[in-house]
């Protein structure tokens, strides 16, 4: 994990490492004829190891949408997505057999959903257990790996409280964990910070940075939530469908949001860099070095 | 759980009183020392019948191989009242010398003389009796000086009286025959009485028994029948209704555990577990709440006995759990059709 990946404007972290996700000409219609609506076009994104990717855009833009494709949740219409799975295996989800998506997503995918969705008559050890259970782990090993897990996300005193018992912030923390059960290679996450206070959304946000930087781990984030961006690598912006001039963003170097090359910027060192605004612009000139280390 | 419980204490309980009632209508038989009975031909029960035996059939029974003794017993239908009220009941006369046919138990006094009963102590607590008060039997002025207990039952009570003292009010017919014999020889003996005697009915205290609770179950307990087989009908729509609005309630959850790559198969297994749990548990409540209340309920209401038999028991229970499988798996099909990203969807 390194700082100078982080303040390379044009390389954030991440794009270095092997591409976990690779989506190609992504499309889904809904409906057919008059009713058709076309929620996401000709989608091209790759996803790294290790990359916490923000996903954002105005309701009804495709994030649901998208998000639900890469996790083998809905069947594109067109285009190909393919997972590396921890194995190196590569598969091919859009064509992936029905009746072998479910041991695929048991494998590959890690869900955590706006509302936690926890089973309400089970505790959180027991929550965790059956995520476990399914991705193939029996008994006591189950249970062994919901308590390191809930450990893991500073939940252990509460391993035997239902969700009716947990606040909505602990809830969330149960459901990252139980995402964690079967120690996917790529969580995907809607909304999860939606339901929170600001400090607990903060709270969880650093938990998913934590989580990609120690295991190398894929997340895909689809959000409003303007708090997230301080913990991602990349931040998309979906609307109708479709990434916006993904290509043409920059990275503003000072608070690293992508950027249009179209506001504030400065040439510097043969370079034009561009800004999220004067202010970001203003601290910049202020001391470039601080925010291009290495220069090159 | 609590209403599939609620629902299987009520079929228990129900089906509980049914069999108390029959227990009690067969008591008199069932505590009987005798191991063999022979009534007048073609009379195979005591309720609603009369038997009168030809006058040669106690010496003709006493000298068949095997009977170790043969009483007779007089047995008339009629009512008994007090100052309280009256009842229906039976009245039995029977060997004060040896007891033979008397009372199962007596709770208090003594056996009865000339001009004197002894009176079931439910009935003399309905009727306002006490011991010495005077009681109207068959038209028959007699003096209560003994109180039994099992001879009450949701049909009638039972009036016991000296053998001469029953002659004096019906007549010197013998009713029944009660024959005893060794314990394991009862159907040997039984056969062979029926061999040496054709003109009577001969049976095993079981036979009579069964005979006695099936006349008393086709006539008096119809409405019980009714009122169990009404209860459990109840009960399995309860049970149906419950276990199938969880599953249905519980689609968003299954739609989660799809989308953490559970297969339908899964699934149902889970379904499966949970509806044996749910009945299991379901059926240990009702049957703890059911025994206690054949305990408790009699303290209450003495005329009413509840029986908790192992064939209800079992009988409910898989009847709960087939109802309880069916219901909970018929929403399967939806289930196997969920559409994970239902999971994401129904967020809001
Ligand atoms: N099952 C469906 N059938 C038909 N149209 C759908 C379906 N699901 C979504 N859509 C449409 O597809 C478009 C994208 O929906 P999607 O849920 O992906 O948006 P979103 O970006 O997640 O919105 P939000 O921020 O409100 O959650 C919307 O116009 C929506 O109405
Ligand atoms: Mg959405």
């Amino acid at each position: 994990m390194t700082t100078a990946d982080h303040t390379a404007p044009e390389q954030p972290t991440g794009r270095d490492r092997p591409v976990t996700v690779a989506v190609r000409g992504l499309t889904k219609t809904y409906g057919h004829g008059a009713a058709e609506v076309a929620a996401v076009r000709e989608v091209d994104l790759d996803v790294h190891a290790g990359e916490v990717l923000l996903v954002m855009g105005p309701s009804g833009s495709g994030k649901t949408t998208l998000l639900l494709m890469l996790g083998a949740l809905l069947r594109p219409t067109a285009g190909s997505i393919v997972v590396t799975g921890r194995d190196r295996r590569r598969v091919e989800i859009a064509t992936t057999l029905e009746r072998e998506l479910p041991a695929l997503r048991a494998n590959t995918f890690g869900f955590i959903f706006q509302d936690y969705a926890l089973l309400d008559a089970l505790t959180a050890t027991e929550n965790i257990a059956v995520a476990a259970n399914i991705a193939g782990i029996k008994g006591t090993a189950a249970n062994r790996r919901a308590r390191a897990l809930l450990d893991r996300v500073g939940l252990a005193h509460r391993a035997a409280a239902r969700p009716s018992q947990m606040s909505g912030g602990e809830q969330q923390r149960v459901s990252v964990a139980r995402a964690l059960a079967n120690d996917p290679p790529v969580l995907l996450a809607d909304e999860p910070t939606a339901n929170l206070d600001a400090s607990r959304g903060r709270d969880l946000s650093r938990l998913l940075r934590q989580l990609a930087d120690e295991d190398d781990r894929s997340i895909v984030i689809v959000s409003h939530d303007n708090r997230l961006r301080e913990v991602a690598d990349r931040v998309l912006w979906l609307e109708d469908g479709r990434f916006k001039t993904l290509a043409g963003l920059v990275v503003d170097p000072v608070c690293r949001m992508q950027v249009e090359p179209t506001g504030p910027h400065v040439d510097w060192e043969g370079r034009t860099l561009w800004f999220c605004s004067e202010g970001c612009r203003t601290e910049f000139t202020a001391d470039p070095q601080r925010f291009v280390a290495g220069g090159d | 759980m609590l209403g599939v419980a609620s629902a299987l204490l009520l079929v228990l309980v129900l089906r509980g009183i049914f069999a108390g009632a029959i227990d009690q209508v067969t008591s008199y038989i069932r505590t009987s020392p005798a191991t063999v009975f022979v009534s007048q031909e073609g009379v195979k029960t005591m309720h609603m019948s009369a038997s009168a035996l030809p006058p040669d059939t106690v010496e003709r029974v006493r000298s068949v191989p095997g009977v170790t003794w043969a009483s007779p017993i007089g047995f008339a239908s009629g009512s008994v009242s007090g100052p309280q009220g009256r009842q229906l009941s039976y009245l039995i006369g029977y060997d004060t010398r040896t007891g033979r046919g008397g009372p199962a138990r007596l709770e208090v006094g003594r056996a009865p003389g000339t001009g004197e009963a002894v009176l079931d102590e439910q009935a003399a607590d309905g009727l306002g009796v006490h011991l010495g008060d005077t009681l109207t039997v068959l038209g028959t002025r007699l003096s209560l000086v003994g109180l039994s207990s099992g001879g009450s039952s949701i049909t009638n009570t039972t009036v016991f009286v000296a053998r001469t003292e029953f002659t004096n009010i019906r007549g010197d017919t013998d009713s029944y025959l009660l024959v005893g014999t060794e314990p394991t020889a009862a159907a040997n003996v039984a056969d062979r009485i029926s061999a040496a005697l054709p003109g009577v009915t001969t049976q095993t205290r079981e036979e009579f028994a069964t005979s006695e609770a099936r006349i008393v179950t086709d006539m008096s307990a119809d409405l019980l029948r009714l009122m169990s087989t009404i209860g459990l009908l109840i009960a399995l729509a309860v049970i149906a209704l419950g276990l199938m609005t969880a599953t249905l309630n519980r689609i968003r959850e299954y739609a989660v555990l799809k989308a953490l790559g559970a297969t339908t198969i899964r699934l149902a297994g889970s379904i499966t577990v949970q509806v044996l749990w749910t009945v299991a548990l379901a059926s240990l409540l009702a049957t703890t709440f059911a025994q206690l209340l054949s305990w408790t309920l009699p303290l209450l209401a003495p005329a009413v006995s509840i029986t908790i038999t192992s064939t209800a028991l079992y009988q409910t229970t898989l009847g709960a759990l087939a109802v309880g499988l069916l219901a909970a798996l018929w929403p399967l099909r939806r289930i196997a059709t969920l559409d994970a990203a239902t999971a994401f969807r129904e967020t809001r």
